[in-house]
């Protein structure tokens, strides 16, 4: 898993930083949210499309975990616990968009830098142009076929492919059971496999 | 016991062991066409790895600031409701006392000064009896009737002079 934190930050411990989090320590809140922030934002972002969106609800995720840290009891990882609380908002949000069924599906506007996946720490250099227009175009078609999922499918799809998470961290993100999870990962990936085959075949 | 689906997705991912693997590997009808299933649902992971990175955020120290001033504001924002008495509902027994004790020392003092003001009923109603009965003239041509009162000890005293005979209604019974 990667973080963000300098080299003097990633000494401390992450269960130090929570108990001092409890203690009502807004300093060592402020280094556990540099460690996740940009990973909180990349799982929302992946699920909502929308940078703006994702901005928002990271916001909203990592206001939650401040005000509910003193709850937190260490049985799980902090990572853990956090994304239990971004998919929670995210999900709800999604739940309240379809009902609505409005607002912009793709934020096609921005242009988001991305971070190679081998290094995920340093911005991959600009690829040409008609590079970057297919890569965009790739994007947009796994977009759409993510955006068919229901938003439990994507979360999981998303953690496991695209976070490296285990079952069982997953179960705990989502507050369902392992069985569950494996169920929902067979569902997605057989709806992604009919709508991406093309796409990934010819890769 | 796992249904197919967990056995599945727990096979393409390498978590089936031991005897579960043995098992479900035995029970797979093609054989061949499970094998080029995992293949492509490998290839997919792979696939949505590559092109699903994680994005950079555009700002990372302004979302923390936006992040600490929200914090602040949600601070502060439970401070002013606490001092606007919107936390608890319940007030303690101090102040509950001194409360009561006040409602009691205006209760008697409001009381005091009703009490003293209520006319005596037993002085009025007799005097007015008195005062209404008629004393005949052609009778009584000399009578004359005199009364003395006294509110703080709720006595009164008609004095009668000069009454030939009294009213009917006065007759002792």
């Amino acid at each position: 898993m990667h973080t963000e934190a300098t080299p003097a930050q990633a000494d401390v411990p992450e269960l130090d930083l929570v108990k001092r989090c409890q203690k009502g320590d807004t300093a060592a809140f402020d280094e556990l949210v540099t460690r996740y922030r940009t990973r909180v934002f990349g799982m929302i972002y992946n699920m909502v499309h929308s940078e703006q969106d994702a901005w928002d609800l990271a916001q909203d995720s990592f206001l939650k975990a401040w005000k509910s840290i003193g709850r937190f009891r260490g049985q799980s990882s902090f990572y853990t616990w956090i994304y239990r609380i971004v998919t929670n908002v995210t999900i709800d949000w999604l739940r309240k968009k379809q009902v609505k069924g409005s607002g912009t599906e793709f934020d096609d506007a921005v242009q988001l830098k991305e971070i190679d996946p081998a290094s995920r720490t340093v911005p991959k250099a600009d690829a040409l142009p008609h590079q970057r227009m297919e890569r965009q175009e790739i994007r947009a078609r796994i977009d759409a076929a993510i955006q068919q999922l229901s938003p439990e499918h994507r979360a999981v799809i998303l953690m496991k492919e695209t976070e490296d998470m285990q079952y069982h961290e997953i179960a705990e993100a989502l507050g369902c059971s392992i069985g569950t999870v494996m169920s929902r990962l067979f569902y997605a990936r057989k709806k992604l496999q009919n709508l991406l085959r093309d796409l990934y075949e010819n890769a | 016991m796992k249904t197919l689906e967990e056995k599945w997705t727990a096979w393409i991912d390498g978590e089936l062991a031991g005897d579960e693997l043995a098992q479900f590997e035995a029970s797979l009808p093609d054989r061949a066409a499970a094998e080029a299933e995992k293949r492509d649902a490998l290839k997919l992971g792979s696939f949505l790895k590559l092109h699903l990175p994680c994005p950079a955020m555009g700002n990372e120290e302004f979302f923390s600031h936006q992040l600490r001033e929200r914090m602040a504001e949600e601070a502060g924002g439970s401070r002013v409701r606490e001092s606007a008495g919107e936390g608890p509902a319940w007030w303690p027994i101090g102040r509950l006392a001194w409360v009561g004790a006040t409602a009691v020392a205006i209760f008697t003092v409001f009381a005091f000064f009703v009490m003293r003001e209520q006319p005596q009923t037993d002085q009025s109603q007799y005097l007015s009896q008195i005062l209404n009965a008629r004393v005949d003239p052609v009778v009584s041509p000399n009578a004359t009737i005199t009364m003395f009162e006294s509110k703080e000890d709720r006595v009164t005293v008609l004095w009668v002079d000069g009454l030939q005979s009294l009213p009917s209604e006065y007759a002792s019974k």
